[in-house]
């Protein structure tokens, strides 16, 4: 040990020392001349430049490109068109028939993530709570199993999507199993209602893991002496599970849910690995859209892009602001207990 | 109503034997305390009678009826908890109507049993508020009012009171008493605090390491402790116990001290163990011990004299008033031979 610390030292910290000596003397002098807050601005600036470089200007950026037309890349040389690229995207003659909107493509994808938030939430959310409750129990090798659940969110999606790909591919191992076993092979990815299920399912697999851990740790918050005095009054088991755990793990629950919301409205990668948005337009979501719009078509159109990416930015700021308003309650609640 | 019987209770916890053969009967409408040091299984004996945790071997029976394989819902008994387990996210009257509610009980009947049982305890007016906005004591109140309002063959209480402070402690000690001789049901009392066994109990049973040392009331336990352990685990400050050889009625210490041992009392002679509460020594010229004050606490009615007895041996003394004394004092105490407690060499009482 002391061989590891002894070279860490001198290959770590005593350059890190030395360069501390170095800027010592300047930096007082520099504090002396800026003063205490001109001393915090002067720390926060890296960080607020690569923030205001990479986030804000794009930001500025994308809303200018939302207000203008044509395929030019740089801004000065299009066109401005004030709000017409959001009146293209959300004009229809008649909004129960998407087929005669304007950019029916925009509301297809919109009709799909809607009906994809709804049940992939849902469905992660029942999943996620069911698997939690299952590794709260006292359960041999309790490690191991949470390892289990927690790994696929350590993939990159790409690598989900593409694993998943090859179980559910037409010549993939799913179907190579069910041959095996005497049964006719599925279209899994070119079957609409098969491949927007696959889309789902994956998701779940993929981001159950994290979901189910922050559950878990609700589940172990709550204090066992609750679920004996429970025990004492015999109450039934689902009349536990109603009364005692989920009113007792909704905080942790409603953080989940919004969390799982956000991350479902901005459904891409995987998805689009496993299908790249068919059969058709049966697995086309919102991102995707705005992918192809802007960069992928033959008729690249980065204004509409723009547009649509700031439709969908509204609906996310919404959920943050929610997720931070829960945030802020459940820290208020901590401390009244 | 109420009887509780334990037939040579056995629970181990792996290689671990917490309880090693428990047997007591517990009567109708008592109020037993289980006392001991930390880890002496009085906690893990009361989940037993309570069927939270199952025994290894032995019976658990409750007005005769074997229920060791029982559920715990299924014995009749309530539980207060160290904790109170109160339900956070429900109201003091939902807290207290949740057992009944899963007998499906009728809902009139469930709300004159909280009325009832909020009269009896005083938290009429906290009802609808939450556990997060009651104090300690109110919490430990509805914890009770929760117990009650099933009524319950027995009271098991697992150191209620160890989460209050000293003075709300004394108050509820107390009303938990009062509230005993109201009901009239039986109550088994968990604590590690001899003075709160001392104070509550009808009987005390004294446990250590998964036996039971001694079972009997307070006076009887303070008077004539049967071994070494309880004569000094029961009584604040703990007996004075010299070891010494018994020889021709008298007990000889290393010191040289010669303690006269009580009249009629026949001693083998040999290795002993002499035991004297702080509250029987006295000042007395030319008494048998002499002592070095190294400390003394003033109380005011009262003050405990902390001594040396010789190199080896420590002193206790309670003494009246407020004596005159100063640290480094030699003080002559004597004692009644009547009041001395004698154990062999097992550590079993003599006489």
């Amino acid at each position: 040990m002391t061989g590891v610390k002894g070279v860490l030292g001198a290959v770590v910290a005593a350059p890190l020392g030395w360069l501390a000596r170095l800027l010592e003397a300047p930096l007082r002098l520099w504090q002396r001349l800026a003063g205490q807050t001109g001393m915090v601005a002067f720390f926060l600036l890296p960080n607020m430049a690569i923030f205001t470089v990479f986030v804000l200007v794009p930001l500025v950026i994308n809303i200018a490109y939302s207000m203008t037309t044509g395929a030019a890349l740089f801004l000065p040389e299009r066109t401005f068109v004030g709000a017409a690229q959001f009146e293209r995207l959300l004009r229809c003659t008649d909004y129960t028939d998407l087929m005669t909107c304007q950019e029916d493509q925009f509301w297809i994808a919109l009709r799909n993530t809607g009906t994809f938030v709804v049940l992939q939430v849902s469905l992660l959310i029942v999943a996620a709570t069911i698997t939690a409750l299952i590794l709260n129990r006292a359960l041999r090798a309790l490690s191991f199993w949470r390892a289990v659940f927690f790994f696929p969110v350590l993939l990159s999606p790409v690598v989900v999507g593409l694993i998943w790909r090859w179980i559910l591919d037409r010549n993939g191992v799913l179907n190579a199993a069910l041959v095996g076993m005497g049964m006719d092979p599925v279209n899994w990815l070119l079957e609409r209602n098969y491949a927007f299920s696959a889309a789902i399912g994956v998701t779940i697999w993929a981001h159950l893991g994290f979901f189910a851990l922050i559950l878990l740790a609700g589940l172990q918050a709550i204090p066992r002496d609750l679920y004996e005095a429970a025990e004492m009054d015999g109450t039934k088991p689902a009349r536990v599970f109603w009364r005692i755990t989920l009113p007792l793990l909704m905080p942790n629950m409603l953080v989940v849910i919004v969390l799982a919301l956000i991350r479902a409205v901005q459904v891409f990668d995987e998805a689009y690995v496993l299908t790249g948005g068919g059969p058709g337009t049966a697995t086309l979501f919102l991102t995707q859209y705005i992918y192809e719009v802007g960069f992928a078509s033959l008729l690249k159109n980065p204004g509409l892009a723009a547009a649509a990416s700031i439709l969908m930015g509204g609906v996310l700021i919404v959920l943050t602001l929610l997720q931070l308003a829960l945030g802020k309650r459940n820290e208020r609640r901590g401390k009244l207990k | 109503m109420g009887r509780i019987q334990l037939h040579d209770i056995r629970k181990s916890f792996g290689a671990v034997d917490v309880l090693k053969g428990i047997d007591l009967t517990i009567d109708e409408g008592e109020l037993v305390v289980f006392v001991g040091p930390s880890g002496c299984g009085k906690s893990t004996l009361l989940r037993m009678i309570a069927g939270l945790d199952k025994p290894t071997a032995g019976r658990v029976e409750i007005d005769g009826a074997d229920v060791t394989a029982r559920s715990a819902a299924d014995r009749g008994l309530a539980m207060v908890f160290q904790s109170y387990a109160l339900y956070p996210h429900m109201t003091v009257r939902a807290n207290m109507a949740f057992g009944l509610q899963n007998t499906r009980m009728p809902k009139a009947e469930i709300d004159s049993r909280i009325a009832e049982a909020a009269r009896m305890l005083e938290i009429e007016p906290l009802l609808d508020r939450r556990p997060g906005q009651l104090s300690g004591g109110q919490r430990q109140r509805v914890a009770i009012g929760r117990a009650i309002v099933r009524r319950p063959t027995a009271f098991l209480l697992d150191e209620p009171l160890s989460n209050l402070d000293a003075e709300l402690r004394v108050s509820m000690r107390a009303e938990l008493s009062a509230l005993h001789d109201r009901l009239g049901a039986t109550m088994i009392h968990v604590t590690h605090d001899q003075v709160e066994a001392m104070t509550m109990a009808d009987r005390i049973v004294v446990l250590r390491a998964g036996k039971v040392e001694q079972v009997d009331t307070p006076l009887n336990l303070f008077n004539r402790p049967a071994n070494l352990f309880v004569a000094g685990f029961i009584g604040a400050p703990g007996m004075n116990l010299w070891a010494g050889q018994a020889r021709d009625g008298s007990v000889h210490l290393d010191n040289g001290a010669l303690l006269p041992l009580p009249v009629g009392l026949h001693v083998p002679d040999g290795a002993v163990t002499l035991g004297i509460r702080p509250q029987h020594l006295r000042p007395q010229t030319g008494g048998p011990l002499r002592a070095k004050v190294r400390l003394i606490e003033a109380l005011g009615p009262e003050s405990v004299v902390h001594a040396d007895l010789g190199a080896e041996h420590g002193l206790l003394a309670v003494l009246p008033g407020q004596p005159d004394l100063a640290r480094g004092a030699v003080l002559d105490l004597g004692y009644d031979p009547q009041s001395v407690h004698v154990f062999g060499a097992d550590g079993q009482r003599l006489g």
